[in-house]
């Protein structure tokens, strides 16, 4: 009999959401990003890990153009959203980063109520017709998001009053109300408690069942708590990329092992 | 792979359950040995001695499972420092089976000095014996070595520990056929065999865990019995377990 926590981690046969080919990123003169491939699955939680400056949090922004606002920095390669080019010249970034959505280390609510935090998206982009669509998005967002309960009596109230962990899953609220095909963590729980932190894994596990995650994480143990792949980037390289049981128990690279390990490689 | 850990109290821990588990080889070692040279010397003082020194073995069984419980709950190991914690508990368990199997041995051998000897008998559970503890002390040394070759040999010197019971299990029973005065006798020897060949089975085991130490892979294919008596209906043994 074969045990269902092992199969909820088999992702093997889940679509591609987003394929990455030989993408090389230059900051200037630095080469950052060094020739990664990697194929990102829908309805599945992919972890970023390695070291400080290893090039995991370049790479995650070049998913959704963030590298865009930098002027030094350039990006080749391929980068292919459900097989659509996203640096083709005929995508418009902000469509783009309403359909792969992105939080932040640091929750960064915008100063206004929790309403609005969450209802910007869909303003901006013209996804409601009505107050009453609008509304409706703003519930089922905040719903997903599993803060709807805590903050439903008083969504007048500014984001910026609530407690870390509830900010946190606000921005993720925000990020997900304008139905993303993906959704980017730089870091989402490093700023957060333990009982937020697991709140917000908790909630990472339900989006997947709608959205591909892609997460960020110094924290090895989260990356192998929530993610069912783990992709290991050292000194700008991808150097391992597999299913997160198989990269914790048996790594194939011994950089990868050094690492998880906690000795340097 | 660096060797050691940035945090160097995780390899001050990963050594002290390590060290533990070679001082715990090294006892049940001795035991094996002891065991047999009580039996084929008649030495009861021996026999007693090795009795008594199994609850050491068990004792430092237990410090090992605490030690690893403790190493997975607070250093949360992976791969290799995961597959380490996991071999030490089992690699553990097995050898404190065997310190079972090599006291039994000593006390069936304290009733049958009592009684009159079976001529060739105790010298060949002896021999076995000494195969067995050959490849306890290999094993042990692969698991320092980390060297799943070595490893992968010993899983093969088991079938000459089965071939050896195989036979001793037809002699017993002639000697039961010709005397049947011999048979109490007889039938101690023949537990005193089969906790010989359970030992080899155990070395076998924890071959298999050096080597899915050291590779992350379990040896996949099951390697046939070669104990005989178990499929023979005509010669069929008790299943001793």
């Amino acid at each position: 009999m074969k045990d269902n926590r092992i199969v909820e981690r088999d992702v093997d046969n889940a679509d591609i959401r987003i394929n990455a080919k030989g993408v090389n990123v230059f900051y200037g003169d630095s080469h950052a990003i060094k020739d990664v491939s990697v194929d990102i699955p829908a309805n599945a939680v992919t972890a970023f890990i390695g070291p400080s400056g290893c090039g995991k949090s370049t790479f995650l922004r070049c998913l959704n153009r963030m590298n865009d606002t930098i002027s030094i920095c350039r990006v080749t390669g391929d980068i292919l959203l459900d097989g659509e080019d996203i640096y083709d010249k005929r995508v418009d970034p902000v469509q783009l980063r309403a359909k792969v959505g992105m939080v932040f280390q640091k929750p960064n609510p915008f100063p206004k109520s929790i309403f609005d935090n969450v209802a910007y998206g869909p303003r901006i982009h013209g996804l409601a017709n009505t107050r009453a669509e609008l509304n409706e998005i703003v519930e089922s967002a905040l719903r997903r998001a599993a803060i709807w309960d805590e903050v439903k009596d008083r969504l007048d109230a500014p984001g910026t009053g609530l407690s870390g962990g509830q900010q946190q899953r606000l921005c993720i609220a925000r990020a997900v109300a304008t139905a993303p095909d993906v959704l980017l963590m730089d870091e989402p729980c490093s700023a957060l408690d333990p009982i937020a932190t697991a709140q917000v894994e908790e909630l990472i596990a339900e989006l997947a069942e709608n959205y591909a995650v892609v997460i960020v994480t110094h924290s090895m143990q989260q990356a192998a708590r929530v993610s069912q792949k783990t992709a290991f980037f050292h000194l700008g390289s991808l150097v391992e990329f597999g299913e997160t049981g198989q990269i914790f128990t048996n790594p194939k690279d011994p950089r990868t092992e050094s690492y998880i390990t906690g000795r340097i490689g | 792979m660096n060797t050691n850990h940035i945090l160097s109290s995780f390899d001050r821990d990963l050594e002290g359950v390590q060290a533990h588990l070679m001082k715990m080889g090294g006892l049940v070692e001795a035991a094996i040995h002891d065991a047999a040279n009580a039996l084929e010397n008649g030495d009861t003082e021996l026999a007693e001695k090795t009795r008594k020194a199994d609850r050491n073995i068990d004792a430092l069984d237990e410090l090992i499972n605490e030690e690893a419980a403790r190493l997975i709950a607070l250093r949360a190991p992976t791969a290799i420092d995961l597959r380490l914690a996991l071999s030490v508990l089992k690699i553990s368990a097995s050898l404190e089976r065997i310190g079972d199997f090599a006291k039994n041995m000593a006390k069936r051998s304290l009733i049958v000095n009592a009684q009159s000897p079976v001529d060739g008998v105790p010298q060949t559970v002896r021999r076995m014996a000494r195969l067995v503890e050959k490849m306890l002390a290999d094993v042990l040394d692969a698991y320092m070595r980390r060297d799943d070759t070595l490893a992968a040999a010993i899983i093969q010197d088991d079938e000459d520990v089965d071939q050896m019971y195989n036979g001793l299990f037809r002699e017993i029973l002639t000697f039961m056929m010709e005397d049947p005065r011999s048979i109490s006798a007889c039938m101690h020897y023949h537990f005193m065999a089969k906790n010989v060949e359970r030992m080899g089975d155990h070395v076998t085991a924890i071959a298999e865990q050096v080597i899915y130490l050291t590779t992350g892979q379990t040896p996949g294919a099951q390697r046939e019995t070669r104990d005989l008596t178990s499929i023979e209906p005509a010669l069929s043994a008790p299943e001793d377990k």
